[in-house]
């Protein structure tokens, strides 16, 4: 699962040899931050839509409308985390974005917006899961609702049968009967809510900051050779081989902190784990 | 603290309409998804500087060396963490890209990278400060040796008064301390190269904060302040508003309207 192939033979100069590359370099990354930064104004420039359906949600407080969910802010960003209701536990790679959400909260309150999680399992199924990970950020069920069909991250069995379905703003084929996505709203003081963004496979990619890092490293993100998705690699941060915060001890003590968790009975079996290959999807 | 401006009236249209926008929009955003690939292949093909200098760095564990904070992994992300040796805590700008980075080192394991902070505060505050913020991460003191000046993070007084060379450009800059990432990889001989460095707006993909706000109508909304980051606090002092170095020493000079009124 983990990689430790080597980097051979690569170039190697002098500091003022590599400062002329960086510079080249550079120039090229400023360019792609402005880009960035104009993206974001065109996105911010979208007209929205006034969202007129009651969608009511299980929240551990009762059930809630898509308005109490701002939480007295007026933004509110929804992650659309693929947790089916016949699933035991969430998406890998949503549960690898949902890690990143924590450290973001306070701050983006700060910024007059909510961020929030919203998937199809019930709640009980929802709490067990959050308890497990860790997690803090508020997670409501749309078990029950239209919201998830209505924002095209959860199919039917006919559209799963048939291989068809419309996700990421195209009809495609995609292998599993929820998506995962972001999608954003904004509510004024009347009470109106009004959906102004959704993204989709590659579209949240932004969010999840190990690979914002990883793009910084000299192996990158190292996915080539996984199989049969990119993301092969990514477990649920409690069933990685080894604790990374015992990686001191282990590297005194080889195999100090390497247990396998697939033989502890409390870890849930391999096959119930759901993956959302769409991340990568082109 | 924080004054959001209204949100202008914003044109409300159909579903139709509007994913007529929003398709337009997103083959603009795929685009700008295979350039971002684009530069971070050309970021993994840059040459590579051996690192001659052997540098000790000081730990809650005691002295590391440079290879050594790569703990058994072959490549090792550090982020330059302004705090010099004589403020009474970290930069408030860096603690917000450290709010994002704790959640990604189990992952980065995964893929064969470390991750630690270096600063040149001693070892005794960067603890008792790490502590308060409830970071995990490792995080170590170069405040003994040349680490901060070779890579371009640390100036003194003087330099400040002046330009000096941070950013790969000769610049004015506010704090004798600056932010950055640098990147280095470890070959099976222990040889240690410098395989990347970026500063300023160049590590602001790793906070995720940024990126979500990227997305929601009013954006950073940073228009009105007199910089950036103006609005940012510890994130156990959003209440409070409460810096404890009065002269904000990692801050540009700025009349902050919030600490004068309370």
């Amino acid at each position: 699962m983990s990689t430790t192939r080597e980097i051979k033979g690569h170039e190697v100069v002098s500091p003022e040899e590599w400062l002329v590359a960086r510079k080249e370099l550079l120039e090229k990354e400023k360019k792609l931050n402005r880009e960035r930064d104009a993206l974001a104004a065109e996105r911010r420039a979208l007209p929205c839509v006034g969202v007129e359906k009651k969608y009511i949600f299980d929240t551990p407080s009762g059930s809630k409308t898509l308005a109490e969910l701002f939480d007295g802010r007026s933004q509110l960003l929804i992650y659309h985390l693929m947790f089916a209701a016949d699933w035991d536990a969430a998406c890998l790679g949503c549960s690898y974005v949902a890690d990143h959400f924590d450290g973001a909260l306070v701050h983006l309150a700060n910024r007059d917006v909510t961020l929030v999680a919203v998937s199809r399992a019930p709640l009980d199924k929802l709490w067990r899961f959050k308890q497990r990970m860790g997690w803090r950020f508020k997670w409501y069920s749309s078990y029950g609702s239209d919201f998830n069909r209505d924002f095209h991250v959860t199919f039917t069995k006919d559209e799963l049968a048939a291989g068809q379905m419309y996700y990421n703003y195209k009809v495609q084929s995609f292998p599993m009967e929820e998506g995962q996505g972001l999608s954003a709203f904004y509510g004024d003081q009347a009470g109106s809510v009004f959906h102004t963004y959704s993204t989709y496979g590659r579209g949240v990619e932004a969010f999840i900051n190990a690979y914002n890092l990883l793009d910084f490293v000299a192996k990158g993100r190292d996915e080539q050779d996984q199989k049969p998705i990119p993301m092969a690699w990514v477990r649920h941060h409690d069933q990685y081989e080894s604790d990374y915060f015992a990686g001191i001890l282990a590297s005194v003590m080889p195999g100090a902190s390497r247990s396998a968790p697939e033989a502890t009975p409390s870890a849930p079996p391999k096959s119930k784990a759901h993956d959302c290959c769409s991340h990568h999807s082109p | 603290m924080s004054t959001p401006a209204t949100a202008k009236p914003h044109k409300v249209v159909s579903r139709q309409e509007w994913l007529e926008a929003r398709k337009e929009l997103l083959a603009k955003e795929k685009k700008l998804t295979h350039e971002r690939d684009a530069v971070a292949a050309e970021r993994r093909a840059l040459p590579w500087v051996q690192v001659e200098k052997n540098y000790l760095f000081d730990s809650p564990g005691g002295k590391k060396t440079l290879a050594e904070l790569f703990d058994g992994r072959s490549q090792l992300i550090i982020y330059h963490f302004m705090f010099g040796p004589d403020w009474q805590e970290g930069c408030p700008s860096c603690s917000f890209l450290m709010d994002h980075t704790d959640p990604t080192l189990v992952h980065l394991a995964q893929r064969d990278v470390s991750f630690a902070a270096v600063s040149r505060a001693p070892i005794s505050k960067i603890e008792s400060f790490q502590k308060r913020m409830g970071w995990k991460f490792n995080w170590v003191s170069s405040g003994n040796n040349d680490f901060n000046r070779d890579y371009h993070v640390s100036f003194s007084p003087q330099e400040i008064q002046g330009k000096v060379e941070y950013n790969f450009e000769l610049t004015e800059f506010p704090s004798t301390e600056a932010p950055g990432i640098s990147v280095f990889y470890k070959d099976k001989n222990g040889n240690v190269f410098h395989t990347y460095s970026s500063y300023a707006r160049g590590t602001e993909t790793a906070v995720t904060t940024y990126n979500y706000l990227d997305l929601v109508p009013k954006g950073r909304d940073e228009d009105h302040l007199p910089f950036t980051m103006a609005w940012l606090r510890h994130h156990d002092r959003y209440d409070s508003g409460y810096l404890a170095d009065a002269n904000k020493p990692y801050w540009p000079d700025f009349n902050d309207p919030a600490s004068s009124s309370r």
